[in-house]
């Protein structure tokens, strides 16, 4: 019995005192610090090895001799691993957004081909050549005073190293309130802002701009003159967009109205479903509504007709390059892959992909219960619905809400286009005004809904601590910041796009001659036609109160 | 016509803005926001659009 206990004794002894010594040993470990001296005893693989018989297995490849040394007398020291590693974040984080900022330079071809597939052929190359010049015309108003409007005056973003440069905002104080405006740093991108993190950020807001550009060149196809669409592309990527930029991205006042109101997190837009889609789409409106409809759209009755666009293909490989150039669009506006909680670019991945999904299936199944046909275009048309109205939520929301959010768009977008044609008869030949306005406003909306308190970037946004919350999840905050932003964008970016493009039409005139608009834009616009090989047919409109969709290249009848 | 639109259309968002100074609690700033916008929106669909509408090309 007394033998029992004493084994049992020193079997206690040994695990209370083992992890013990097993922890101070590793405690001792943990204390002595790494030195300079410790790093030069490190060495890598030599060089005469690896040219001799290479390095097929990656084992010799990326080692200590890749770390660059600052001085070559003291060797490799702890100053140099500590910038290396600092240098490598960075450059894993500018590689991330430079290579998504091309995918969305690349949505420009899939524009093209969505508006010129739903124009109809006598306009083609005016169409086209409307979506290709945007991008240069565009790039360079920006690169004068776009981006100096929009970011001139931001808070260093971490992800690109600080951009510090851009550190002047222009600000007044509104009943004892800074309303920050616009910023004043980076006209030219010359002086301080010659840095390589300026050069970075410049790329991705320039074809987020040109994106905005784009979309108004679908809602007034086919009726534009071409001058009147160059001047009027200028002041949207000089002045319209880069002030909602600044106001919601920039550090401007839209963005504070969480830490100088209390709501929520401020103005919340991921990636730009308000900033890109909404300004586009409505921008549009305001141009369209002054251009008037088509010859041909309305009866004298006020019916609408069917314009059918002529070619379906080009519509559809336009929407996929569409949705892949949109895991630039979304998973890009991290602007970076790693730190502050960038490595949730995987979930904003899936849930860009999940709500164009559910919006393609959305806006399908409204038309097939409709009018008993599954529309090729409003499939379309749904799949960008549900990609642009996740673009404001798709960094804040699980995939249940994202779901929920494409579909909404999806049935949404069918529902605007028809009344767009039938109440307020603006003609929109590609549906421009409902995929990006309606649906961009739908995002703003649904950030205020849907965001579920889980992403963490860094640690706050817009200057507040903490997760951004929408309504469904505990915080109506959040969504008074959506809607003041919503407000914003129908009150102000509606009001001074209306009041620029109505100096182009005083000044240039913005509507094509009647001739011309029958004979097709190609010639008297362009002076050359998009297909000179094919015989052109004139259109046989139906007469009778169709009401159909515009936007539908389809013969299908409604 | 037109000025009278657009003066409408700036009105609606002065009204959701002020709602952030005269009103302290979310749903009194709710309404304000979702006030402003409608009467935006009137500005634009009821009074411009009808103005261009008015001189529509179909109806000539």
């Amino acid at each position: 019995m007394r033998l029992r206990k004493l084994s049992a004794s020193i079997l206690l002894a040994i695990l209370v005192v083992i992890p013990f010594l097993g922890f101070t040993t590793i405690a001792k470990a943990e204390g002595t610090a790494l030195t300079d001296k410790d790093l030069s005893s490190i060495t890598g693989p030599k060089t005469d090895d690896i040219a001799a018989k290479g390095d097929p297995g990656d084992d010799l490849t990326g080692t200590v001799n890749d770390v660059t040394i600052s001085d070559s007398k003291k060797g490799l020291t702890l100053s140099d691993l500590v910038n290396q590693a600092g240098q490598n974040k960075i450059a894993i984080n500018f590689v991330w957004t430079l290579v998504t900022g091309f995918l969305v330079m690349f949505m420009q071809a899939g524009f093209a081909l969505v508006e010129t597939g739903l124009t109809r052929a006598k306009n083609a190359n005016h169409t086209m050549m409307m979506n290709f010049m945007v991008y240069g015309l565009g790039l360079f108003a920006y690169w004068v005073c776009g981006f100096a409007i929009q970011m001139g005056g931001s808070a260093p973003i971490a992800n690109l190293g600080g951009v510090y440069p851009l550190n002047h905002e222009f600000s007044i104080n509104l009943f004892g309130k800074p309303w920050n405006l616009f910023g004043t740093k980076g006209f030219f991108l010359h002086g301080a802002t010659y840095d390589v993190g300026v050069m970075v950020l410049f790329l991705f807001q320039m074809v987020f701009m040109d994106t905005a550009a784009t979309i108004v060149t679908g809602g007034c196809a086919e009726r534009w003159k071409y001058s009147a669409f160059c001047v009027s592309s200028v002041g949207l990527a000089a002045l319209t967009y880069p002030l909602f930029g600044n106001w919601a991205w920039g550090g401007g006042w839209l963005s504070q109205l969480g830490a100088n109101f209390g709501l929520g997190h401020g103005y919340c837009d991921f990636a730009g479903s308000g900033v890109v889609h909404a300004v586009g789409g409505i921008s549009a409106m305001a141009v369209a509504m002054m251009l008037g409809p088509r010859i041909g759209k309305f009866n004298r009755n006020g019916s609408p007709n069917v314009i059918p666009g002529h070619d379906i293909v080009l519509v559809l490989t336009g929407c996929f390059i569409l949705a892949f150039g949109w895991f630039g669009f979304n998973p890009g506006s991290t602007l970076g892959a790693s730190g502050n909680g960038c490595l949730r670019i995987g979930s904003i991945a899936v849930n860009t992909m999940l709500a164009g999904c559910t919006g393609s299936f959305g806006a399908l199944l409204y038309m097939w219960m409709r009018y008993g046909k599954p529309d090729a275009s409003m499939a379309g048309n749904g799949l960008l619905a549900g990609l642009v109205a996740i673009t404001a939520p798709s960094g804040f929301v699980n995939t249940l809400g994202a779901a929920i959010i494409g579909w909404i768009a999806g049935i949404l977008v069918c529902l605007s286009v028809e009344f767009f044609d039938r109440v307020p008869k603006i003609d929109d030949p590609v549906g421009a005004i409902s995929v990006h306005g309606t649906c961009g406003l739908w995002g703003v909306l649904s950030v205020g809904l849907f965001a579920d308190g889980r992403s963490n970037y860094g640690g706050s946004w817009n200057g507040v601590p903490g997760s951004v919350k929408g309504l469904f999840y505990g915080d109506a905050g959040q969504l008074v910041a959506q809607l003041i932003g919503v407000a914003t964008l129908v009150g102000v970016i509606f009001t001074l796009t209306f009041l620029w493009n109505w100096l182009v039409d005083i000044f240039v005139g913005q509507r094509c001659h009647p001739k011309s608009e029958l004979a097709g834009l190609d010639i008297p616009e362009m002076g050359a036609l998009c297909y000179p090989d094919f015989q052109l047919k004139a259109q046989d409109y139906p007469t009778a109160n169709s009401g159909s969709p515009a936007g539908s290249p389809s013969s299908a009848k409604y | 016509m037109r000025l009278t639109g657009l003066i409408c259309i700036v009105g609606g968002w002065v009204i959701a803005v002020a709602g952030l100074f005269l009103m302290t609690s979310n749903s009194g700033r709710l309404l304000f926001a979702s006030g402003g916008i409608l009467v935006s929106v009137f500005g634009i669909l009821g009074v411009l659009n009808r103005y261009y509408l008015g001189r529509a090309i179909w109806k000539k």
